[in-house]
Formats: C-alpha cells, structure tokens, sequence
C-alpha cells in the first residue's frame, strides 16, 4: 500500500495541472468565441496568417 | 456547391430575366474583387442560403469611422459589428483580406459575437481606407461601442466557468478517496490508512469547497440583507455545516466524512447556473445585436467640414446634419431645410409633423423627406429622451412585484428544513441521550440530504431549455423570469403604431383622377401603374418611395430618373415600351400634388370620403404624359394582428390599447380588431400613470409596445415585450423581444410558458417527494455518504431528464432546439 504515498500526490498534481491548463485557456480568452473556433479549425491555408 | 446560374453570384438574389450574373454593379464589384485577391475559395465553402442576400453591397455609403479608433501605444484599435457574417467562410474571407493588408498588425473575427477586433499601425485615419474593401464586398460595419459589453457580466460568466471547472475537478478527485472509504470502514482498512484518507478528502474538499461556492454564499448572504432568503440560503448552510462537521470527523477518525457529498451538490448547481446563463447570453447577445444596427454617430457640421461623432460626444451648440430617412439624434431647433419628421416613437402619432426654420425636433424621431440641419439646444442629459429615461430609473421601485414561484417555495422550505434537522439534533441527544457527535452527524445528514439540488435546478433546468427554445420560435427571453410571469398574465396593453400596425407606409388603394372624378383602379391595371412607378422609385430612399417598390416585383431598366429635393422623381420614358398610344418619349413624375401639376380641387374631399375607413392617410401622386394618378398610403394592421387578439381573447385575456395617436386613427384600428377598451392620445406621463393604477388594482399585466414613449410602461409592466425593430430604449427595457415583425410570437410566448410552469411544478414535485422520503432515513441515522450521494444524483437526474421533455413543444415544426 506505501506505493499510494507515491501515486496520490501523482494523481493530484496531473489534475492540478489540468486545471490550470483550462484557467489559462480561460484567460487568453478561449473561451469567448465556440462558435468561432469550431469553423477556424477548417480553414486550410492559414500557414501564412498572422498569429 | 455550385452557383445556380439564375442567382446572383455574389449576393444570391434571384436574377431577372434580362440580368446575367449578378444582379447590379456593386455585387459585380465586389466578386471582381474577391477574384483578383484570388480567394473565390470563399463561395465554394460559404453556407448557401437567404442570409447571403444582405451581401449587396451600398455603394452610396462612405464609411469615416476614424472618430472610433482608440489608440494603444504605436498600435490603433478599433472594435466593429460586421453585419451579414453567418458562417465560418465569412470570418475566413476578412480576416484574409484584413491581414494580407501591411498596415494591420491583427484582425480577428468573434463569430460568437460577430465582432471585428482590429489593430493597425499609422494614422487613425487609414482605417478608412483599410476598411472601404469590406464595405465593398457587402459586409457593413457599425461602430462597436465599448459600453455595450458588458464588462460585470464578463467577469461574472468567467468566475462561474473557473469556480464549476475547479469543483468539477474536485468532485472528481475526491471519488478516489471516498470510493475507498464508503466500501471499507476504519476495521478493514487500518485506522491509520482511514484516516490519512479523510485528510486527503480535506485537502481536496476545503479549498475546492471554499473556491467554487462563493457564488452560493454571496447571493445567500445578499439574500438575508434583503429579508427575502432564496435557494442559496439552505445550499449555503448546508455546505458550511458539512464541511465543519467533516473537518471535525476527520480529527476524531470518526466514521464519516460528507466532503464529496458537499462537493458534488456544488458540482450539479454549477452546471445548472452555468447553462442558465449561456442561454440569457444567446438571447442577450442576438439583442444586443439589434441595438448596434441603429446607428450610433451622428454627422455635424464643424468649420465647414463634415465629421462623424459618436452620438454620445454631442453637445449643445452643435449643428447636425440629419439627411432623410436619419433618426434625429440629439433635441435641437431646425437651423435649415424643411421637411417632415415622424415622432411615431414619440407620441405614437402616424401623422408626420411638418418641420421648418425654427421648429424644435426631438431626439428619436426620423426625418422623412428633405435634409435638415438641427443645431443642439439642450445637454444630453436635459433632452426629452434623458427625461424618459429618468422615468423610468423612478419607476424600478413602483413595478408590480410578484413572487416567483421559487421565492415562495424556499421562504417556506428554509426554515422547515432547518427546524427538522434541528429538531433531529434534539431528538437524539437531549431525548435519545446519544452522544454529541452522534446526534450533529444525524441533523448534518438531515441538512445534506434535504439540501435542494435537484430543487435548486428543477427551475433553472427548465429556463433554460425554453429560452433555446424561444430562439427558433422568434422569441428573445432577456429575464428568465419572464417565462414564470406570463402565467400570471389576465389582462394585455398594446400600444398601437408599430406593434399593432407595421409602423411603416403600405400603398394601398390607386386611383386614376379623370376630370375631377376619382375611379379606383383594377386589379389588372394596378399593375401596370406600379411598374412604371417602382421603375422611378427603386433607388430612393424616400419611405413613400420605398412603400412603391416593394409592391412591384417588374421594373424598367435604365431610366434616367431626376431625383428633386423633397417635391418628387421624374423620367422619361419611351411610350411604347409601356404601351402608351404615343410613339415619343413620355413625362413621367411622382412626389407631391404641385410637382405632378395636379389641380383637380375636389379630389381630396372626394377622396377623404372614399376612404372614411382607413383614416389617417396619406397620399402621392403620378402623371403618366396627361394621366393623373393618386396613390393611397397607410399605416396597416400587421395581417396576424385579428388573429392573434382573437385567440388571446378566446384564452380569457383581457386586452387594452394604449395609444398616444389620434381618437379616429385608434378607433379604426380597435374597431377592426375587436378591441373595445382603447385609450388615445396618452402622452408618455399618461401611459405611465393608467400603467400605474393596474399596479394598484394589483392586476398583473403585459406591456407590448415599440415606441420611446412606451418605455417606461414597459419598465413597469408584470412582462413587457418589444419589438427588434423597436427603438433602443424600449428594447433595453423589455423582457422579452419578438424577432420579427409578427405577432404570433406572443402566443408561442404563452403557449411555451405554460408548458415550461407545468414541467417546473412537476420537477418541484420529484424532488420534493424525493426529500419526504429521504428525511426519515436521515434522521434515524440511516443516510451514510454512498446513499446520499446517489439519492442526490438520481433525484438531479430525474429532474434533469423531465425538463428535457419539453423539448416537445419546440420540436414541433422541426425547428430543432438547440441545448
């Protein structure tokens, strides 16, 4: 059972980590346009666009 | 897809038959454009259908939008409402053109929105120049004022994302833990272990729990200030009292920790609160669309020159140039010109008000033929529009208060919910003699268990639903309470021009003027009649103009037409292409009875007794070569009116109409439409004060109005609704926005909120059944952290498949709801 010692702070931080991976996101506005961001993904030229 | 060749290839208007590929020059333009840039890729991937149709572009209007650009160090912003964007090829085809261009440092499209965020280097005055390309291929841009975002809704759409993704994450991570400990007690799994669990729980549980439900203990807090304690105020208590006693177990190795059960009720009331407002926000956002289509700049006159400025930099002393078919913007005093204004908005009157030097104009109103210039006379804030508006700031305290279902419900089951668990608390350790912890665990799992979650959601699941509903069926629900509300509705006020009447001129009698005698013409002839007329009017912008070539679907290429000022539009036209016996040119004019030289002198009393039904009217002229021709115009009944005031009246709906206009236009109006409690000639303080004494009566009531001085009757209305070609004010104001022209919508309105209070009242039902059994099993000790928290998610559940249902009702004409 000692390996819990190891794998409950693994568990934790992988999910802490998501978590602010998503209020990041939230921050750079990613979440502002859904509509938006779901036709952007067709476009298929946008190599020379600006970021 | 392939464009079909009778369509236009840019716009998609269906072509006449002497047309080929586009259907005039500036949709020509405007593909030439696209193909040099060589991105034609944009019509293969559009979306084809009707929207595509506001893609003409006007090549009259010359944009200045540098008074918008607001710098930022070397860069310039600017924020712009790109009206005729519907699909993802759009977003592509600007942002492509737009950042293609050297100047722009970025361009990018919220399609969510449908707004433009631009920055560019170098003068402010190049936007101009940056933007004239995508007026040139149909989109029209409308300055985007900053003030309209919201900024507090923002943040608050923000926090509420965080606080349900960090208490989804707990939720979830605290599963681990408490799967362990609802299978093993502390025999099975050694006291040590047991415990290092529920300290895990803790430090899972209390920061989670103390981040995720502010939202909870803020309105549960706003709510005892305010005496009217709601659902938040048992959530609340619930929550703090099951992580004390948690916190306490879990130093005392006890046997139970309620942290999951806590966090998942977090977890469930999130989601609901966030779907609840994803679906004001679609609502809110089509509306906030509408309020941007009104323009919000005017032009004034400043040393010669011609400047645009937002309408809210106008000060007294300015002079504005209103050009026809302008809303006037500011209250002020005609410097020059002379015309006719319509203060329908106003005072409700049809009639258009003759303006000339000297004549005071007010703020709202539409300038109907000739240019006029107004210089300002009043501050902003002292206009007849800031009055209104003072209005109805006074009139928040007055509206008619009814108690929301909800309200009710929780001003009852707080305290009984708190008294049970206190009760259960006395029951075990002054009557029973248990020990302390033993009876606080009972009166915890009491509080836990009859904590309303699925109570909490049974009405915000449903709002929900049927404000995504609404959308397909034209209805835009600013205020959720609205849905509950219209239940309660006995009697309805419409204001008449505008809401029960189209608000604009309808050709709709013609007569040829034959030596002093007036002969309607037939059917057949009309036709023939309205070609020609269209043919002159299709470029004019003038209403009565407008009125004529909507009503023809024919026209006659290339006439050379002479618009002059305000009198009328002439040409000349070969005689026999409208089979006229002469062979050359003929003299055609239309406009006002002195332009046509028509000066038959009985014709008008003639004509007033012929239409003693359809007063107030006005009236155009036509002069075909020696043909005098008088066209009839009026504002009509919107054609579903009598059907809709019929079957309101067969539900048992009181109706009233409230109008500012004129005794017979109001009586002809409420005769044809059965309706026999009509008001007229109400100025703004009128309506408000009849508005004010049904409030008295305490008689909930709706409000329907369209006009600047229906304002703040709607404000104090049980319900108000509004229409999206309404004026601003009135849409700000309404809880409700029909987006159309119709009325029809009002009985989907009534007929959808029924069916949402039936599935509220059903989903009210479950969970409180739910807690009547549950209760006993808790106060006898029996309800362990596993049961709670299935009990609690299967009662969400059940309440969450119900509302579902009513979908139902949306579906009906296969307009899918989309939730």
């Amino acid at each position: 059972m000692s390996v819990l010692i190891f794998l409950i702070p693994l568990a934790l931080i992988l999910s802490i980590i998501g978590l602010l991976a998503f209020s990041w996101c939230l921050k750079n506005k990613q979440y502002d346009d859904l509509e938006g961001s779901s036709k952007r993904i067709l476009f298929d030229d946008d190599k020379d666009q600006k970021k | 897809m392939t464009i079909k060749n009778n369509k236009c290839k840019h716009c998609e208007i269906i072509l006449q038959s002497n047309q080929t590929d586009f259907c005039c020059l500036g949709c020509q333009n405007a593909y030439q454009i696209i193909n040099q840039l060589g991105l034609n890729n944009y019509y293969n991937s559009r979306i084809n259908n009707e929207s595509n149709h506001n893609l003409k572009p006007d090549l009259k209007n010359n944009l200045l939008l540098d008074d918008f650009v607001e710098k930022n160090g070397v860069n310039h912003n600017i924020s712009l409402l790109v009206q005729g964007l519907n699909c993802g090829a759009c977003v592509w085809l600007i942002e492509k053109i737009l950042n293609d261009d050297p100047r722009v440092i970025n361009a990018r499209i919220n399609l969510t929105k449908k707004i433009l965020n631009l920055s560019f280097l170098g003068k402010k005055t190049e936007i101009n120049d940056i933007l004239a390309i995508i007026e040139k291929i149909g989109y029209k841009l409308l300055p985007y004022d900053q003030e309209i975002i919201n900024s507090e809704e923002k943040k608050y759409n923000d926090s509420l994302l965080k606080a349900l993704a960090v208490s989804g994450f707990g939720s979830g991570n605290i599963m681990l833990f408490s799967f362990a400990l609802w299978f093993c007690d502390a025999n099975e799994m050694g006291i040590a272990m047991h415990q290092f669990f529920q300290f895990i729980s803790a430090l899972i549980g209390l920061p989670v729990l103390i981040y995720s439900s502010r939202i909870f203990f803020k309105s549960a807090y706003n709510s005892l200030i305010n005496h009217r304690p709601n659902m938040d105020l048992p959530i609340s208590l619930a929550i703090v009292l099951a992580s004390i006693v948690s916190v306490y177990q879990a130093f005392k190795g006890g046997n139970h920790v309620y942290f999951d059960s806590a966090l998942m009720l977090v977890f469930f009331l999130l989601i609901g609160k966030y779907l609840d407002m994803k679906a004001r926000k679609k609502a809110f956002n089509i509306a906030t669309q509408f309020t941007l289509l009104n323009r919000n700049y005017a032009r004034i006159i400043d040393q010669e020159n011609i400047k645009i400025i937002p309408i809210k930099n106008i000060a007294k002393g300015m002079i504005v140039m209103v050009s026809t078919g302008d809303k006037i913007v500011c209250d002020g005093i005609v410097i020059e010109g002379e015309s006719e204004i319509d203060m329908s908005l106003i005072n409700g009157e049809t009639r258009l008000t003759k303006v000339s030097i000297g004549s005071e104009v007010y703020a709202g109103t539409i300038n109907m033929f000739q240019p006029i210039k107004v210089k300002v006379n009043k501050q902003a804030n002292q206009s007849m529009l800031a009055q209104i508006i003072e209005l109805i700031n006074n009139a928040d305290h007055k509206k008619s208060s009814s108690i929301l279902l909800a309200e009710k419900l929780s001003s009852y089951y707080t305290p009984l919910v708190h008294l049970i668990a206190f009760l259960t608390f006395i029951l075990w350790y002054f009557i029973f003699k248990k020990s302390f912890d033993y009876s606080l665990m009972n009166a915890t799992a009491v509080l836990i268990i009859t904590c309303p979650c699925a109570l909490a959601l049974a009405i915000p699941i449903v709002n929900t639903i049927t404000i995504s509903g609404f959308i397909n069926k034209k209805l835009l629900i600013k205020n959720g309470e609205a849905i509950e509300k219209v239940n309660q509705i006995k009697t309805i006020i419409f204001d008449k021009t505008g809401t029960l009447t189209n608000g604009a001129v309808n050709l709709i009698k013609i007569y040829l003027l034959d030596a002093d005698k007036l002969i309607e013409v037939k059917e057949s002839k009309k036709k023939y009649y309205l070609k020609i007329a269209a043919s002159l009017t299709q470029n004019s912008n003038h209403p009565i103009a407008k009125a004529i070539s909507t009503q023809s679907k024919e026209f006659y290429q290339n006439l050379h037409v002479i618009e002059e000022k305000s009198l009328g539009l002439s040409a000349k036209i070969a005689g026999n292409l409208i089979d006229h016996q002469a062979n050359q040119n003929i003299e055609i004019k239309i406009g006002r009875a002195d332009f046509c030289k028509i000066n038959n002198a009985n014709y008008y009393q003639q004509l007033l007794l012929e239409l003693h039904n359809y007063q107030p009217v006005l009236t155009s002229f036509m002069k075909i070569g020696e043909e005098q021709i008088v066209m009839v115009f009026q504002d009509q009944i919107k054609n579903d009116a009598g059907d809709v005031i019929a079957k309101l009246k067969q539900q048992g709906k009181e109706i009233i109409l409230l109008s500012g206009d004129q005794k017979n236009a109001v009586e002809i109006v409420a005769n044809k439409l059965q309706i026999n409690q009509f008001y007229y000639q109400k100025t703004v303080l009128e309506k408000a004060q009849f508005i004010e004494s049904f409030i008295k009566q305490k008689k909930p009531f709706m409000m329907i109005g369209d006009g600047i001085n229906d304002a703040p009757s709607l404000s104090l209305a049980t319900v108000s609704i509004s229409f999206n070609n309404a004026s601003d004010l009135s849409k700000n104001i309404a809880d409700v926005i029909i987006n159309s022209n119709q009325l029809q919508p009002i009985l989907d309105l009534f007929l959808g909120s029924k069916k949402a209070i039936k599935i509220i009242k059903q989903n009210l039902a479950i969970a409180l059944i739910y807690n009547l059994i549950a209760i006993p099993f808790a106060i006898i000790g029996m309800i362990v952290p596993m049961i709670a928290a299935i009990a609690m998610s299967s009662s969400s559940l059940m309440v969450i498949i119900n509302s579902i249902r009513i979908n139902k009702f949306f579906n009906l004409d296969k307009n899918k709801c989309q939730f």
